[in-house]
């Protein structure tokens, strides 16, 4: 891995982007860390840390399919309603006596069709992946309250509990290690398979990926597929966590898994990036979040704090670029 | 160099005598120049028009029309020269001051919003009434005023969408009469509409001939030209070359003066192949309206040319050939065996396209140039994960070979001059070993050392056994490098010729333009 040759960002020995980016980490951990001492309270403890990552992984696991995407210059804005849609429909087929494996397999199913829907509208019915995924986004939210008349479900089997609270080394939960499993093999993929290399190409110039060779519909399609799967995953980690499905839940986050990646660095436009540093840009939201709890900042605040982040980052990341120019 | 600069440089040339009294023209161009990226696309360019007559303005693709037409409606910036209009100095700075001034160009895109009905386009950003409300009705009147005026007989508030090639081009020559123009470019009138509506197009420019309007003609379209011209200004290599009455002309007079002197070409030394095999066969090929019938054979180890005017359908056909564009009828065959499946499948048997747009269908501008050359090679480097190391050193190789500066394999595309750039786009098919290569205005933008180095990587291709199709608008470049060189026209092809020692430009240009040569 020592060659950038393949990052997607190319250029010099220094890969200024990522360099902003880890030393904004950073900079949030040390403000955070100094804040809690002085009101006499600890940042960086592991209970902490644990909390951060545990926190973040639903968010992190999801914004790997929104940098799919957006690393082929479209969007996916239903993955939030694919979480609400999934708790209740794994939640229903739970209750009607499924095994828990099977509801999660069928989740993951039903995900990954809703992709291909996306994908297929995109990529071969050229509608805009702003207008296809914003109505994927009301038909799942649609359905999630249809399918069970708009009441949640509770009471599930302990056997649910354990896919993300089931302790692994010492009290780290598993959800920790999902997220880390998939962000090492999508890392891999992006950068070591055909069809990594062929995402970037297409984001990058589809004209030109086409007159290579690539089968660019086919390639868009498969990443609306990627990024359905993963938030049908994510939907699943909440209904785990939560052993609570509500037909309302995770809206809103498919624009916290657009944040973690575009602070990562990865462009709207396309073809630039690394997926690995979309965790980073998850992580920073999940600590801002965590460290703002510690210090009790009312939740109002919270917000508003990460929209600033998510605009900063932004402006920081195209200073160079404004600069160059 | 600013305009308020070429106004005073105006003003010093004033006092000089002039041999034709200026006022006599209704616009006078006078030695424009004007240069991009240090490449002098004008050299002392000149333009006149008298009221009431049409003025070819005649050239090669690249002969610098566009640029002078593109400085006299102000969207370009003279470097040097001066414009006079009804004998006045005028110093263009704003497309809209020029229009002011009575200038109207009509380009081939019109310049009209689709979605907004005709009365709204003749008369957008001069609307009637005050500083709320927009007068309506007055617009409505006046517009069919205008439309009446040019036998443009459909309802006002028709959008422009709505309406076909030739009546969107009455809504724009109804918008110049509006502007009270004295000079009405028109720039390929005809190349998108019916001979039927040709002729009534030919009937309105008479009719504004009659109202003193000067016209200035382009058109490639030589019987055309004879039809409506008066006088035409003969351009070459962004020079003026001469200024004819079209009376005294005749079409092979006016293809010798674009084509110009005997250009020395040294044809390339190539042995004659011994007993031919045709490698790519193409029959009967149809596409939209863009490819009528075509029949052509490219033979293994030769260079085959392809000349004509932009618009000829050149690249329509390369694209066709690979699969991009569908075919609606005929065949290809690449040795014996139908070309189908689409592009990666053409890729796969070998058959590879150059585009001649590097920047939007070449290169991935925002990736090394690494992945650049490897992304039609990814299988060489592995069928599940790829082995960067080889990938990297394959890619060192080829920026060797063919001297790609800068020499570095991590550089971003788009940091790159354009000679490098075409390099790593033939590099990327040097490595997929490619038999058979599509240049696509291979030299186009590129400097004449990068050039003379492409043609040699180009040699030794063919040297080695492959072979290629060069579609090319520079027709010294294909009589150097061809063995044969097809011409096509309007979709066709009109004719093959060997490339041999009594081959000319004009005959190639007389071909394209489907023109009787006069010898």
């Amino acid at each position: 891995m020592s060659s950038t040759a393949t990052n997607g960002r190319g250029g010099k020995s220094i890969n200024w982007s990522a360099l902003t980016l880890y030393i904004g980490a950073v900079a949030i951990i040390i403000v955070f860390t100094v804040l809690c001492r002085y009101f006499g309270r600890n940042f960086l403890t592991i209970t902490n840390i644990q909390n951060i990552i545990t926190q973040s992984s639903i968010i992190a696991v999801i914004a790997i399919g929104a940098s799919l995407v957006i690393l082929t210059g479209g969007i996916d804005l239903c993955v939030g309603s694919m979480v609400g849609f999934v708790g209740i429909f794994a939640g229903l087929l739970i209750k009607g006596g499924t095994p828990v494996w099977a509801a999660c397999i069928a989740s993951i199913a039903a995900g990954a069709l809703a992709g291909l829907v996306n994908g297929a509208l995109v990529s071969y019915g050229k509608v805009p992946a702003f207008i296809a995924t914003l109505g994927t986004m009301q038909i799942l939210r649609g359905l999630a309250l249809l399918i069970n008349l708009g009441k949640p479900i509770s009471r599930f089997p302990a056997e649910l509990g354990k896919i993300m609270n089931a302790k692994v080394v010492g009290s780290m939960p598993v959800s920790v290690i999902y997220v880390f499993a998939f962000y090492f093999i999508m890392i891999v993929v992006m950068s070591y398979t055909h069809f990594g290399r062929h995402i970037y190409a297409f984001g990058g110039n589809s004209n030109a990926a086409k007159l290579s060779g690539v089968r660019i519909k086919r390639i868009e399609m498969s990443a609306y597929v990627l990024s359905g799967i993963f938030a049908a995953f994510g939907g699943i980690m909440l209904l785990s966590r939560l052993s609570y499905a509500d037909p309302n839940a995770g809206s809103g986050y498919e624009m916290n898994a657009i944040a973690a990646t575009v602070i990562g660095g990865i462009s709207l436009s396309g073809g630039r990036g690394k997926i690995g540093n979309t965790l980073v840009g998850a992580l920073i939201l999940g600590s801002l979040t965590c460290g703002l709890q510690i210090l009790n900042v009312p939740t109002y605040y919270q917000t508003i704090l990460t929209g600033l982040v998510i605009i900063g980052a932004v402006y920081v990341d195209k200073s160079r670029e404004r600069k160059a120019e | 160099m600013t305009p308020s600069h070429s106004c005073r440089a105006t003003a010093r040339e004033d006092h000089r005598p002039h041999c034709v009294p200026t006022d006599s023209y209704i616009l006078e161009m006078r030695d424009i120049d004007k240069s991009f990226y240090g490449v002098q696309v004008l050299d002392k360019a000149r333009l006149r028009v008298r009221p009431g007559e049409a003025h070819v303005l005649l050239g090669e693709n690249g002969a610098g029309k566009s640029t002078l037409i593109k400085i006299l409606s102000g969207a370009y910036r003279r470097e040097g020269g001066d414009i006079f209009i009804d004998g006045k100095p005028f110093c263009v700075e704003t497309p809209k001051e020029t229009l002011e001034a009575g200038i109207s160009v009509i380009y081939q895109e019109f310049n009209l919003v689709p979605y907004l009905p005709i009365y709204e386009n003749i008369f957008l950003g001069k609307e009637f009434g005050g500083a709320m409300f927009i007068n309506k009705k007055r617009a409505i009147r006046e517009s069919m005023e205008y439309m009446e005026m040019i036998g443009l007989n459909v309802p006002p508030e028709t959008l422009i969408a709505d309406l076909s090639v030739a009546q969107k081009q009455l809504v724009e020559i109804a918008k110049a009469i509006s502007n009270d123009v004295k000079v009405l470019v028109l720039d390929e009138p005809t190349a998108a509409i019916t001979d039927k509506e040709t002729r009534m197009l030919f009937a309105k420019i008479n009719d504004l001939k009659s109202r003193g309007i000067g016209i200035v003609y382009i058109s490639h379209r030589m019987q055309e030209l004879f039809e409506i011209g008066d006088r035409c200004t003969v351009m070459r290599d962004g020079r003026f070359v001469d200024e004819v009455c079209l009376d005294a002309v005749t079409e092979g007079d006016l293809t010798r003066m674009m084509v110009g002197r005997e250009v020395k070409l040294v044809k390339s030394q190539r042995l004659k192949r011994a007993n031919p095999q045709p490698i790519l066969e193409v029959r009967g090929l149809c596409c939209r309206n863009q490819l009528h019938d075509i029949n052509l054979i490219l033979e293994k180890g030769e260079i085959l040319g392809i000349s004509g005017l932009v618009g000829a359908g050149r690249s329509e056909l390369a694209r066709c050939i690979i699969g991009d564009f569908k075919r609606d009828s005929g065949t290809v065959k690449y040795n014996g065996e139908e070309l189908v499946g689409g592009i990666h499948n053409s890729i796969a048997k070998g058959v590879v396209y150059l585009s001649e747009d590097r920047k939007d269908a070449g290169l991935v501008l925002v990736h090394s140039v690494a992945d650049n050359i490897a992304l039609p090679n990814l299988r060489r480097f592995g069928k599940v994960l790829l082995r960067k190391r080889s990938m990297v050193e394959t890619c060192r190789e080829y920026i060797k070979n063919l001297r790609i500066r800068p020499a570095d394999h991590r550089v971003e595309a788009k940091n790159l001059s354009g000679g490098n750039q075409q390099k790593v786009v033939i590099a990327k098919w040097l490595c997929s070993k490619a038999s058979v290569y599509i240049f696509d205005e291979p030299t186009r933008g590129i400097d004449v050392g990068a050039r003379d180095e492409i043609y040699g990587i180009m040699e030794r291709l063919v040297a080695e056994g492959a072979s290629i199709i060069m579609i090319s608008s520079d027709m010294v470049e294909l009589m150097k490098m061809c063995d044969r060189i097809a011409v096509m026209r309007e979709g066709r092809i009109a004719t093959v010729l060997d490339n041999d020692d009594e081959l000319t430009q004009e005959t190639l240009l007389s071909h394209a333009l489907g023109s009787q040569l006069v010898s």
